[in-house]
């Protein structure tokens, strides 16, 4: 009866908020092999078109809402991402990749505008207001950087039809960024309940970027109700990261990892020569490590986010039923059926805390399996040319897959496209359908490049292509330029997932940069030298030996002589003069 | 040909000196006076005569007038003085002593003083005090400035017109700017009064003129006081017409003379030089120069080696990259790891001589079961008929919140280079593994290779699992199972190529500074610092390089500019493997640190002690001396060949006075004798084709002994170097039945194959120092072969010198000093050509070879006389 009258509660307020506006959080943790935590935090809140377009703002952040509507922009994803999802020990990626970015910044928009010129001119309006409010180096996003992809972004929101054809897609990534703590601070701002209650308040700098992967994602799209013109404008903002259990719970002030101490040696005693200086070290794959909420996260979850009013169960973790949890009071168990999920319903005021202890346990809640494994690395060496190759693999022995990949790279990899070759399974085969290509322009756009390829189920497709490096100006390189540039991933699109491979380090011929001052100094010497002898010889007077003056002593005595005795004449005249008067 | 341009001389400038008018010499009197006095400590002049804006009052007026006469020190004094005197000079000739006089001590300090009180103490409520002449410079350019701009209103800067007024405000920006502790404010009101003067409205402060008049007249200044300038003179005196009005017509036309001048002078020399040039050409003295400069260009380079060692020749090595920060962080490689350290060492011992395929599946089960990606990669090389085929293992650790760009290589290789197993290594790589990311020869190479998909399919396989850019790779050849005693590190490439010497720096900076292991190179297991051991360790070094093969697994990193050594523990002392273990473990930290690849120390280097070097700049003139030794012989027998026949024969032969010619080079002319200027007509075919062909026929030995199985290795390279000593005594013959060649056909050949070698050597040099150095010293006698026609006994002698120089002699006698196998060394080189790209066959085949043959063969030669033929045809 009391289950009946809550489940009523739920659906009334979930019928009122979805007409007005509503907000929604959900925190997704899952334990990933080997003693990896994934948490997946998905912020969304809804207003309607019409408030928007009114400026009454409720859950929808003002400081984001003024800039799509300053920028004409219609639909808007913005990713931060760090690190490497490892896709073959971790599996499917979170979202099934639809909430990731590249590695650094990534951003694409959807702008109204009746020319490409206007299109570009709010893009800039866009990047450069963005840039201010996450604290990021989003105006970098130039028109070298920028690319409008033709086959491989399609807008996820509902659009009318009348708008549609003014919709410019516009896409731009910066690949050597580092996202960081002030990037995360603006994000939280953003959210109703600004990291101080609710699961946003686990949410901490220190945590976040020590983790092995991370990705903040911002999406904003309107959703129209099929058939009625009663649209909503959804932000939807998620944090996924996979935290590596054993360096969270190192103490914070000593993180560096440390051997074990010799009694805590866990040692394969079955070997023969196992004694006190000799141990094999035991595997430990089904040990289930122990962990709780707030040794992962620094502390525990603050209560609940008053405004989450949709009754879904804020922390849900998936782990097999098997698995022991011990949860703190007030909070509800809700396993479901599948038998590797269940959800806390938490009290709104109280600290939340969950403890998994150690356990020897052989069940594992299943991996999905991505779609497709991607994987891109530089090959060649040398300073002049390069080649570039992508092995992508399907590993699904049924399906075959089709998808687009997209490659946009800087102007100074100038792409041969004649040399671009996929090969599958190590033969040649005609496996590219559909090709989009735009050549670079120095110093202006970059190169685009969009393949539509269909792979075969459970086979690998290698995609080569060569470049060639271009010698940059001396100004264009930047500070740390030995480093190498930040090459922008590659996305590969399956329908609405999307997967992206590592960013690359292209190593580009640098000058020595100590030469041009070398340079300098030698050249002001050479100078500095041919001048002071062409001047002594334009300025001197040669003057054969007997007629130059004599400075001996006789000389200046003589001079000395002379001078006393013109004093005394003088003096003399002078006196004269005034007898005279 | 004076020049007439206002000129800087020191006359000059003494005639100005005395020629400056009496107040401006009175003032910088007035002012080095003050700076004297103000020497003493007793009366503080500076305290007296300073601006003070708050001590502004009645009793205090004097200060108005004389801050600018007092100096704060004799820097400032002296630069005001230089500053203000041409300045004061010029207004005084323009105005008059008296004038002047009136002003400076009037108004010209009083009112920029009063103004700069009032904007000081009223409305900015402040109390700095100022000192110095510099506000009367600043007053005195404005008014410059005035009449500059009267007459030449703008400069242009590029496109924009810069009104000239502007510029003392620029130069009181820059000095407020540029000079500390000056005033700006203090300077403005100079300048403010000055731009008031220049343009007029402050003219009725000057004092009548009628006065002064009476004045002067009265006292007969003029007659009385030295340098005095009179009232009336400024009317007519030295300045009738504005001094900058005419700046620029006068100096054109001096300006012209100038160039003029200049022109004719360089004229001059020109011919002069072309006379003499041609003239000394011919000078018997300096054709006979050349071989002796050869001679010293070879003993100077060889001595120039030889004291690199010393301390004033070889520096002390640095860290040259701030960001690797070697030895700053803890090790943690410690404590219960020798445990399990000791763990591996048994299975290691236990796979001990298994096959490869077993190994590396026990391997693989080992970095799984520490949480590491492994992949395996197959191999298969054929060289010297002899197949090598492997397998390599490897596994990837993806640094936490990496992002896959990077990467760092750490290799064990199963059996080290000496074929021994390496068992503390092996099982070091796997203890290590547990905090980081691995056959000795091909192994690398091969996944090298892979890792840059330069390698061959299908014998290579590629690689299934990749990383980023590898940044850096260290070698760990620790084969035997006792403690240790010292470091042994080897670092040179192949083909002579090194990797950054910060690489090296670092590892040695680890292993003696922070853990206390010595650090040996060239297997110098004993060094003392002394010169003799300086030098061997180089000399040792100089070989290794250009022998160019591969000294350890690292080797096959550095062509792909992937800097890597090899760590080899030796001796018997107490560091144990932990202590390996942590050198490594401090190496990765230090490397990691690494924001860019290893670009900022020296890729060229000779090194003669752990910490002492020598860079490329110090080196390298020795074997480019050597190199060009060739050159300058190539070029004098090019020359000599050409000029003609000795003229004593020549003469005796004519009988006849040499007829004479002039010779004229613009206006100058000279006479010679005709023949000295005449060139002789040069038999190139010949000559080029024996040097072309012995050039060509040097790719043989090539193909042979990089082609050849090696078993057989052996055996043809003794019918090599039977047919080597006979073949160019075969040649030469032919040459000289067949072609009958002359003295300046042997020239021109010894010419050619000269350049040619010079050529190639200075070439190598600046890539592989070593190989050019000795192959260049080996082949310095060829530089003074030719025929020796009728003395028997000194051609056998040279016959038997060159054929121990011989390519093949050398390579005998090498194999034999180091007691090596002639075939086992030839297969060697052969698996370098084929597996590791090794050139120094090239080199030695295609470089060394052909010149030495030419130089048998001009041994070997017999030039028909051409006096006596020449004289035939004559009678």
């Amino acid at each position: 009866m009391r289950q009946l009258l809550s489940l009523l509660v739920f659906l009334a307020a979930l019928c009122t908020a979805s007409s007005v506006s509503d907000y929604h959080e959900q925190l997704l943790l899952r334990p990933l092999h080997p003693s990896l935590l994934l948490a997946s935090f998905n912020f969304q809140s809804n207003t309607s078109l019409a408030s928007f377009e009114q400026q009454n703002f409720r859950y929808f952040p003002r400081s984001l809402g003024q800039i799509l509507q300053h920028a004409n922009t219609r639909e808007l994803h913005l990713r931060f991402s760090l690190g490497r999802w490892d896709a073959e020990s971790w599996g499917a990626r979170p979202w099934g990749g639809a909430r990731e970015g590249g590695t650094g910044v990534e951003l694409w928009a959807w702008v109204e505008a009746e020319t490409d010129e206007e299109a570009d001119g709010r893009w800039l309006t866009l990047t450069n207001a963005l840039s201010g409010l996450f604290c990021a180096s989003l105006n970098f996003i130039d028109s070298t950087r920028t690319t409008r992809p033709v086959m491989s972004f399609q807008p996820s929101g509902d659009h009318k039809n009348s708008t549609l054809s003014d919709l410019h897609l516009l896409h731009g990534t910066l690949p050597r960024e580092v996202v960081c703590t002030e990037n995360l601070t603006p994000f939280l701002k953003l959210l109703p309940c600004k990291g101080k209650a609710g699961i946003s308040s686990l949410l901490d700098g220190h945590k976040l970027f020590d983790a092995s992967w991370q990705s903040m994602s911002i999406d904003v799209r309107p959703i129209c109700n099929a058939g009625s013109n009663d649209c909503q404008l959804q932000i939807t903002q998620t944090i996924d990261m996979v935290l590596d259990i054993q360096r969270s719970k190192r103490p914070r002030d000593n993180p560096i990892p440390r051997p074990v101490p010799n009694e805590e040696l866990k040692c394969d005693t079955s070997k023969p020569y196992n004694s006190d200086n000799a141990c094999f070290p035991l595997d430990a794959a089904d040990q289930e490590e122990e962990w709780s909420l707030s040794q992962i996260f620094g502390h525990s979850l603050k209560g609940t986010c008053p405004l989450a009013t949709d009754g879904a169960d804020p922390v849900c973790i998936n782990i097999p039923h098997t698995r022991h949890v011990y949860a703190s009071e007030g909070a509800h168990e809700h396993k479901d059926d599948s038998g590797y999920m269940r959800c806390f319903a938490i009290d709104g005021d109280k600290d939340f805390e969950i403890v998994l202890p150690q356990q020897e346990i052989s069940e594992k809640a299943p991996l999905e399996e991505p779609l497709l494994y991607a994987e891109r690395s530089f090959i060649g060496y040398g300073q002049e040319r390069g080649g570039v190759q992508a092995i992508l693999t399907n590993p699904s022995p049924t399906n075959a897959v089709d998808f687009v990949y997209m490659e946009s790279l800087p102007w100074f990899m100038k792409l041969y496209l004649h040399t671009l070759k996929a090969k599958i399974n190590g033969l040649d085969e005609d496996i590219i359908k559909e090709m989009y290509y735009r050549p670079a322009l120095d110093r202006k756009r970059g190169t685009q490049l969009e393949v539509r390829i269909l792979i075969p189920a459970n086979s690998t497709v290698v995609l080569t292509y060569d470049f060639e490096k271009a010698i940059l100006r001396y100004t264009e390189y930047p500070p740390d330029a030995n480093r190498g540039f930040d090459i922008a991933p590659a996305v590969i699109t399956i329908g609405n997932v999307s997967i992206r491979t590592t960013s690359l380090l292209l190593p580009l011929p640098t000058p020595d940069f100590s030469m041009p001052y070398n340079v300098i100094i030698l050249t002001s010497t050479v100078m500095a030298l041919s001048f002071g002898f062409i001047f002594n010889l334009l300025v001197r007077r040669f003057v054969a030996m007997d007629e130059g003056d004599k400075w001996d002593v006789r000389a200046v005595r003589l001079k000395a002589l002379a001078a006393v005795k013109r004093f005394l004449s003088r003096f003399r005249k002078t006196e004269k003069l005034e007898k005279k008067e | 040909m004076a020049p007439s341009l206002p000129q800087f001389s020191a006359a000059r400038m003494r005639s100005y000196i005395f020629r400056l008018p009496l107040f401006t010499r009175s003032i910088v009197a007035v002012i080095i006076l003050l700076w004297v006095i103000s020497i003493q400590s007793v009366w503080n002049v500076q305290q007296w005569g300073a601006l003070i804006p708050d001590q502004i009052g009645l009793s205090s007026m004097y200060r108005t007038n004389t801050f600018p006469l007092v100096h704060v020190g004799f820097f400032h004094a002296f630069l005001n003085i230089l500053a203000l005197t041409p300045l004061l000079e010029r207004f005084e000739a323009e105005y008059g002593t008296l004038t002047t006089l009136a002003l400076f001590l009037g108004p010209l300090s009083t009112i920029p003083a009063l103004l700069y009180t009032f904007v000081e103490r009223g409305i900015l409520h402040m109390n700095t005090t100022v000192l110095g002449a510099s506000i009367w410079v600043f007053t005195l350019l404005a008014m410059e400035a005035v009449k500059t701009y009267k007459t030449n209103p703008y400069f242009s800067l590029g496109t924009t017109q810069v009104p000239t007024w502007t510029t003392p405000l620029v130069m009181v920006l820059f000095v407020s700017f540029l000079v500390p502790n000056t005033s700006f404010l203090g300077h403005m009101c100079g300048l403010a009064f000055g731009y008031g003067w220049g343009l007029g409205y402050l003219k009725f402060l000057a004092p009548p003129e009628w006065i002064l008049r009476w004045i002067e007249g009265k006292l007969n200044l003029l007659g009385r006081l030295p340098h005095y300038v009179s009232v009336d003179q400024k009317t007519y005196g030295r300045f009738g017409v504005l001094p900058t009005a005419n700046v620029s017509s006068v100096s054109l036309p001096t300006d012209g003379s100038i160039g003029m001048g200049l022109g004719l002078d360089i004229g001059i020399w020109d011919v002069n030089a072309h006379a003499s040039g041609s003239l000394l050409r011919r000078d018997p003295r300096l054709l006979k120069l050349p071989p002796y400069l050869s001679f010293l260009c070879i003993v100077i380079g060889v001595a120039w080696l030889l004291v690199l060692p010393l301390d004033n020749y070889s520096r002390k090595t640095y860290i040259s990259e701030n960001a690797l920060l070697p030895g700053q962080v803890h090790t943690y490689f410690a404590g219960s790891d020798q445990n399990i350290f000791g763990g591996y060492k048994r299975e290691v011992d236990a796979l001990g001589e298994k096959s490869n395929v077993e190994v590396n599946d026990k391997l693989e089960e080992f970095f799984r079961a520490s949480g590491l990606k492994v992949a395996r990669q197959k191999y298969e090389y054929k060289s010297a008929g002899e197949t090598y085929s492997g397998e390599n293992i490897y596994a990837i650790l993806h640094a936490p919140r990496g992002d896959a760009t990077e990467a760092i290589v750490l290799v064990g290789a199963w059996r080290n280079v000496d074929g021994v197993l390496n068992r503390n290594g092996v099982a070091l790589v796997l203890t290590l593994a547990r905090y980081f990311k691995t056959d000795s020869r091909a192994g690398p190479q091969a996944w090298v290779d892979a890792y840059h998909d330069t390698h061959q399919s299908p014998a290579i396989e590629s690689l299934p699992l990749k990383s980023g850019a590898l940044q850096g790779a260290v070698v760990i050849d620790y084969p035997f199972d006792h403690r240790f005693e010292s470091l042994h590190i080897v670092y040179d490439g192949i083909n002579g190529q090194l990797p950054n010497l910060d690489l090296l720096n670092t590892v040695v900076a680890i292993a003696s500074g922070q853990m206390g292991i010595g650090t040996s190179l060239q297997q110098m297991w004993q060094h003392t610092d002394s010169y003799k051991d300086r030098l061997q360790t180089m000399l040792r070094g100089m070989l290794n390089q250009g022998l160019g093969h591969a000294s350890g697994p690292h080797s096959s990193f550095i062509p792909y500019h992937v800097d890597a050594i090899t760590l080899q523990p030796y001796g018997e002392g107490w560091q144990d493997e932990m202590a390996m273990g942590r050198v490594i473990e401090s190496t990765f930290r230090s490397l990691n640190n690494l924001l860019e690849h290893l670009h900022q120390s020296f890729f060229f280097y000779l090194l003669m002690q752990a910490n002492r070097f020598v860079s490329i700049g110090t080196y390298l003139p020795s074997a480019m001396l050597v190199a060009v030794n060739f050159t300058i012989m190539a070029i004098f027998l090019w020359v000599k060949s050409g000029s003609p026949l000795d003229p004593s024969t020549k003469l005796a032969s004519a009988g006849g006075k040499p007829s004479l010619t002039i010779i004229k080079k613009g206006d100058a002319a000279a006479i010679a004798p005709k023949e000295i200027l005449g060139v002789r007509e040069r038999q190139l075919f010949m000559p080029l084709a024996v040097v072309a062909g012995s050039q060509f026929l040097g790719v043989l030995p090539l193909y042979l002994f990089n082609h050849t199985p090696g078993n057989f290795l052996s055996s043809i390279f003794s019918i090599f170097a039977i047919l080597n000593s006979v073949f160019p005594f075969i040649v030469s013959s032919a040459i000289v039945r067949y072609f009958r060649p002359t003295n300046q056909q042997y020239q021109l050949i010894k010419a050619f194959s000269l350049l040619l070698l010079g050529m190639f050597l200075s070439s190598l040099a600046t890539l592989n120092f070593s190989l050019a150095f000795l192959v260049g010293l080996l082949a310095a006698p060829l530089t003074y072969m030719q025929p020796f026609p009728g003395r028997p006994i000194s051609t056998a002698f040279l016959v038997l010198v060159l054929s121990l120089l011989a390519p093949t002699t050398v390579l005998f006698a090498g194999t034999y000093y180091w007691k090596l196998g002639v075939g086992e060394v030839l297969k060697e080189a052969a698996f370098g050509w084929d597996v590791w790209g090794m050139n120094t066959q090239v080199v030695v085949w295609c470089v060394w070879w052909p010149a030495w043959l030419v130089g048998m063969i001009l041994l070997f030669g017999k030039p028909r006389d051409e006096c006596k033929e020449e004289s035939k045809v004559v009678n």
